[in-house]
């Protein structure tokens, strides 16, 4: 599996919908159930697939996917 | 006035809402005795609260007037919200102005972002001393609430800031929803200080929060395990706030490696951090873990707050009030609530409990006389700091589906038993929708059969 669809499948898997619509407009802004529970459970699974701990600010922005692959990158993750 | 909010200041600042809007105590008073104007006496009133300064002005009118609120989410599922009037037909329904007018009601009034609707319901007879309704498990819409009097609530809000030392000076973050107990005794130990409460919708995600943290001066904190959970991951613990003072934390036991985090934060910034204890049927809370006593006793529940006393009943039955023990934990204080209610008539009972509560909860208690939780007799789990009825859970199921339920589980997920592979995904989905539960604290099981006694009932450990 590519790390592009890695992070799409942890998406998916979070928020309980079909990797399709994971895509770069899926954002806190429109996805219904998107609170704190989900975006820490969001936040820890990208961690561990990943192997990095993000910084608070990275966490707080952890907002859409376009963000998320963002974040990634600068960790050295490229999607 | 109830709570003695006309004795502050009347332009001290009473609460501040998400956008830095101020509500003076003065102007509070006026539109608690506003709301008593369309409110009559003994009404019952459904409140759908959101952590908004009007939703403290409408539980606060309510109680003042003498009509009786229930208090629950606004954004609670609205079929759970529609068996809930039918079974109280409420007088009166205070909502915000953004939910619909679903029962198209005729509108009396409007406050500070609330619509005062009047329900046409006939008002029927309730006992003399009920002042408020919460519900026991609010996200499974179970019908069992609490009954509440206005002594349970001044109790619980003196107590609380006595034992808390809250003053007029402190600043306290509302994050917690004020429908939930441990919310509603934040607002009330304040308020009736005289404290300014900063109330929010936003979540510990929300780099907004973290901002209104930052230019209001926040002075205090209080979470649930899963709130102190959240701010570890935010790393919360490595930076100073330096205008915190008080950490505290309900809800439901943290891990020894999580509640040692925060000790360890506390004692190194000069910050107090108190773990408290409590229920809905105390009206929050019942005991609290002095600052100083934290480092020592770990994960301890500590001991009453002033007015209350605990006793641990023996495998006789007896009452012991010292030495070493472990059984249920049986509270005594003003805090206790009246009872429950299921149902309309239950509204005309009177105090059941006389001020003693068997907590369903077992507890030891060391040498020094400290408490410590270590185990439930009761049949409900605490998932992200949500109360769950498991029973409510079952009866959910069946009344959806043709299904025989059994719920367990653990704090961590909640297990539900079923006994047809066609409705697995479809139970969960219910599940989700009508309690707002996020999917990985609940796991759908398919087996044969619920395991059974010989006498029928269901044997929890066995399936």
């Amino acid at each position: 599996m590519t790390t592009l669809e890695q992070l799409v499948k942890i998406f998916a898997d979070t928020f309980q919908v079909s990797t399709e619509q994971i895509t770069d407009g899926f954002s806190s802004e429109t996805v219904d159930n998107w609170d704190s529970v989900t975006q820490l459970s969001l936040v820890t699974t990208v961690e561990d697939t990943f192997d990095i701990m993000l910084d608070t600010d990275d966490i707080l922005d952890f907002k859409s996917f376009s963000k998320a692959k963002e974040i990634i990158a600068k960790y050295g993750i490229n999607p | 006035m109830v709570l003695n909010i006309n004795q502050v200041n009347s332009e001290a600042t009473a609460i501040i809402d998400d956008e830095g809007k101020a509500l003076t105590y003065g102007q509070l008073c006026h539109y608690v005795e506003l709301i008593g104007t369309q409110i009559p006496t003994r009404s019952v009133v459904f409140v759908l609260s959101k952590n908004i300064p009007g939703s403290v002005a409408a539980l606060l009118g309510c109680l003042n007037c003498g009509a009786v609120p229930l208090l629950i989410g606004s954004e609670t599922d609205a079929d759970l919200v529609d068996s809930l009037l039918q079974l109280y037909r409420p007088q009166y329904i205070l909502q915000p102005t953004d939910l619909p007018n679903r029962h198209h009601l005729e509108k009396k009034a409007e406050f500070l972002g609330f619509d005062i609707f009047a329900t046409g319901e006939v008002p029927y007879p309730i006992y003399r001393d009920l002042a408020l309704l919460l519900p026991t498990s609010g996200s499974t819409g179970s019908p069992k609430l609490v009954r509440h009097s206005l002594n349970n609530i001044e109790a619980n809000a003196k107590n609380v800031a006595e034992g808390l030392s809250i003053s007029l000076k402190d600043r306290p973050l509302l994050i917690l929803p004020m429908h939930y107990t441990m919310g509603l005794s934040i607002i009330c130990s304040h308020l009736v200080v005289g404290a300014t409460i900063v109330m929010t919708e936003k979540t510990l995600t929300d780099r907004a929060l973290w901002k209104v943290f930052e230019e209001q001066k926040i002075t205090s904190l209080t979470g649930v395990p899963f709130s102190f959970e959240i701010l570890n991951k935010l790393r919360f613990f490595r930076n100073d706030f330096p205008y915190l003072n008080l950490i505290s934390q309900g809800g439901g036991k943290l891990s020894q490696e999580l509640f040692s985090t925060i000790v360890t934060y506390a004692s190194e910034r000069g910050k107090r951090f108190v773990a408290t204890y409590g229920q809905t049927e105390a009206t929050a809370r019942m005991s609290y873990l002095p600052a100083e006593k934290a480092a020592e006793k770990i994960c301890s529940i500590g001991l009453p707050f002033p007015n209350g006393t605990f006793a641990i009943l023996d495998e006789n039955g007896n009452e012991t009030i010292t030495g070493e023990a472990t059984g249920e934990l049986v509270f005594k204080g003003p805090n206790v609530t009246l009872g429950y209610a299921k149902s309309i008539e239950d509204l005309t009972l009177g105090d059941e409990n006389n001020g003693i509560l068997f907590t369903g909860d077992i507890a030891m208690r060391d040498g020094d006389g400290y408490y410590f939780i270590v185990g439930r007799k009761s049949r409900f789990l605490k998932l992200y700091g949500i109360r769950v009825g498991l029973d409510d859970v079952e009866n959910l199921v069946k009344s959806n589906f043709p299904l025989d339920c059994a719920c367990t589980g653990n704090d961590d997920k909640m297990l539900v038993y079923i006994t047809d592979s066609t409705y697995e995904e479809k139970v969960k989905q219910m599940i989700l929708s009508k309690t707002g539960l996020f999917h990985q604290a609940i796991e759908v099981i398919v087996k044969d059969e619920i395991t059974r006694s010989q006498a029928g009932k269901v044997i929890y450990s066995q399936q």
